[in-house]
């Protein structure tokens, strides 16, 4: 009896010293786990919160995406609309015109590419670029000054500075052909410095959409 | 068109009584002339001709003869005496009585005709009144369509007579003339007469050029939405293309044997002078270097060949080989010269010329030297193209308003305007004689 009074004894001072030590243990242990379970919480939130972010970035995207190709398609619109049919009678075939394709001016006796204009032609080249499909052809015209065949050698100029620029800003040579009229066809009638400085331009038609 | 060349064809004239000695009345190419006055009275019917015959043919010889340039026509009422065309001179002219119309020279005539004939008969005699002795006496006959042609030719005489070279009055004129939005190569008579279009398509046709034998005319159209060569004869008829190269293909001009065209060509982006066979073939480049070249004119034997080149920074005329080689520059003067445009004798270059902000005809000697001035102050003037004996220069004028062909003596005298259109005619081609 005394050997098994011993032995609950001893387990009962070990309980005891368990019990005893346990309190302590369990402070220390118990700190670190309601920690990372606020972690875990505040890591659940944050990740949603990202996520919802993220949603909303991809819906803001979306959007810019869908009003980008809706403004694309209204451009594109534009561009079907500007479109105006050009015939002559006595020279082949039906071109078109469009205000977005600009015409550039020329001064006096010169074919070189000024700088206002270097930046309409970088417009043309744009529009070109969306629409790879267009073929123009360059048009160089001259004022009425001067002899109607200095002149049409001089628009042949013209043409082919144009051309010249908008290859160099990436459009292909098959996409752009020149034409000279020279002097014959005068955007303006008139005989006056504001008549002939609309006169020396290049004009640009588009030959196939 | 066809029918009257067929039956001009048998026009005849004949010599009654040829001049004993030929007298030059006056040298052409003297720098300054006064002009010869000639008595011309009224053109006699012989019966049973209609009057407006008589009148019709005074009309288109008077008007001959001071187109011309060298004559001062004294209209006189008094109908000639019956001409006596067996010993030639006729005896009942009193030529003391004619002196005193105030000429130097006289010439009467007379037509026979009954409406229905075939056959109509023109007579003229010319006299010398200061001498008191003729000159000569002619006779025509022909079709009564070929009326107009055979005055002409009876000018053509009197001018030959008087002056020792031929005149220009069986020649037409080729132009462009505004029709609309386009151009139409459209053609005269050398006095403005017997205006015809020759294209009818509506495009631009542009800088017609006679064949040295006068059968077909080339020209630049937009037909086919470039500046191709194309060929048709003078009646508008045969009209084909004859070169659609990439780029330019105009202002050609025809090589005296006919054999070549010398013409402004853009394959490579920019006018070069080129030459290609007279059936379009073979081109042949002969310009080098950078410039803008346009505007070739061929001297009359075929050697070399005057242009516009800007190489130097501004449009000069140059001149030559006509294997492109030994360029040299003719022009000094002035800031812009351009379409140069070779005499027929082969002395002397028209050409184009801004002076004082208008733009004047000029004419050089092919050595460079004896530059003269032909217009001044008056509008502005282009285009120069010689007759074919080289005594007068057709050229565009806007003195009037809009641009029209004017004519005028090599010397710049007696300009005056070709047709009476309003406006809207440039790039004058003169023919040669046509028979």
């Amino acid at each position: 009896m005394g050997k098994k009074s011993l032995v609950v004894l001893v387990l009962i001072l070990c309980v005891g010293l368990l019990l005893m030590g346990c309190p302590k243990k369990t402070v220390v242990k118990e700190e670190p786990g309601m920690k990372r379970a606020e972690e875990a919480v505040a890591e659940r939130e944050k990740a949603a919160r990202l996520e919802a972010e993220k949603e909303a970035r991809a819906k803001e995207l979306a959007k810019i995406r869908e009003e980008e190709a809706r403004q694309a398609k209204e451009k594109e619109k534009e561009f079907e609309k500007s479109l105006v049919a050009k015939r002559e009678p006595g020279i082949a075939g039906e071109v078109f015109e469009s205000r977005l394709l600009k015409d550039i001016r020329f001064d006096f006796d010169r074919y070189d590419i000024r700088p206002e204009d270097a930046d309409i032609l970088k417009e043309n080249a744009a529009l070109l670029m969306q629409y790879p499909e267009v073929k123009i052809q360059a048009e160089g015209h001259c004022d009425e000054r001067g002899t109607a065949e200095y002149n049409l050698a001089l628009g042949e100029r013209r043409a082919n500075a144009a051309k010249k620029y908008l290859i160099s800003l990436g459009i292909t040579a098959d996409r752009i052909s020149t034409i000279s009229y020279g002097e014959e066809k005068p955007l303006d009638a008139g005989h006056d410095e504001e008549a002939w400085a609309k006169n020396r331009r290049g004009h640009f038609v588009i030959l196939s959409k | 068109m066809k029918k009257i060349s067929c039956l001009f064809f048998f026009l005849l004239f004949l010599t009654v009584i040829p001049s004993a000695e030929a007298r030059v009345y006056l040298d052409i190419n003297a720098p300054t002339f006064v002009q010869i006055p000639i008595v011309l009275p009224k053109w006699k019917g012989v019966n049973p001709t209609p009057p407006g015959l008589p009148v019709k043919i005074y009309e288109i010889l008077a008007n001959d003869l001071t187109l011309s340039g060298f004559f001062k026509v004294i209209g006189f009422n008094r109908l000639p005496d019956p001409l006596k065309d067996k010993v030639g001179i006729p005896t009942d002219v009193s030529l003391v009585e004619w002196e005193s119309a105030g000429g130097e020279i006289l010439l009467i005539g007379e037509t026979a005709w009954k409406p229905g004939d075939q056959i109509l008969r023109l007579k003229y005699h010319l006299f010398d009144l200061v001498e008191r002795k003729h000159i000569v006496g002619k006779q025509y006959e022909g079709p009564p369509q070929a009326l107009r042609k055979m005055v002409h030719r009876m000018a053509d005489e009197v001018v030959l007579q008087l002056t020792g070279e031929k005149g220009v009055h069986n020649t037409k004129i080729a132009f462009a003339s505004a029709r609309g939005e386009g151009k139409e190569i459209t053609l005269c008579d050398f006095d403005g007469a017997e205006m015809k279009q020759l294209t009818q398509n509506q495009s631009l046709n542009l800088f017609p050029a006679w064949s040295p034998d006068g059968k077909k005319i080339a020209f630049t159209s937009y037909l086919r939405r470039n500046p191709d060569l194309y060929l048709m004869d003078p009646d508008g008829q045969h009209f084909r293309r004859l070169t659609s190269f990439p780029g330019l293909n105009a202002a050609p001009a025809w090589s005296p044997d006919g054999k070549k065209m010398a013409l402004m060509m853009g394959m490579e982006g920019k006018s070069d002078i080129y030459i290609i066979d007279a059936n379009g073939n073979n081109p042949k480049k002969l310009t080098t270097g950078h410039g803008n070249e346009a505007s070739p004119t061929w001297s009359p034997d075929g050697k070399q060949i005057a242009f516009v080149s800007d190489r130097s920074g501004s449009p000069q005329i140059y001149i030559m080989r006509a294997d492109g080689s030994n360029v040299r520059r003719l022009t000094y003067e002035g800031g812009y010269n351009t379409k140069p445009s070779w005499s027929p004798k082969g002395e002397r270059i028209a050409y184009c010329g801004r002076a004082e902000g208008r733009y004047d005809i000029f004419t050089i000697g092919a050595d460079g030297t004896g530059l003269q001035r032909l217009t001044s102050n008056s509008g502005s003037n282009e285009s120069p193209c010689w007759s074919p004996e080289g005594r007068y220069i057709a050229f565009s004028s806007t003195r009037a308003g809009g641009s029209k062909i004017f004519v005028m003596n090599a010397s710049g005298f007696n300009q005056r305007p070709l047709t009476s259109a309003k406006g809207g005619e440039s790039s004058p081609a003169w023919s040669r004689q046509l028979e």
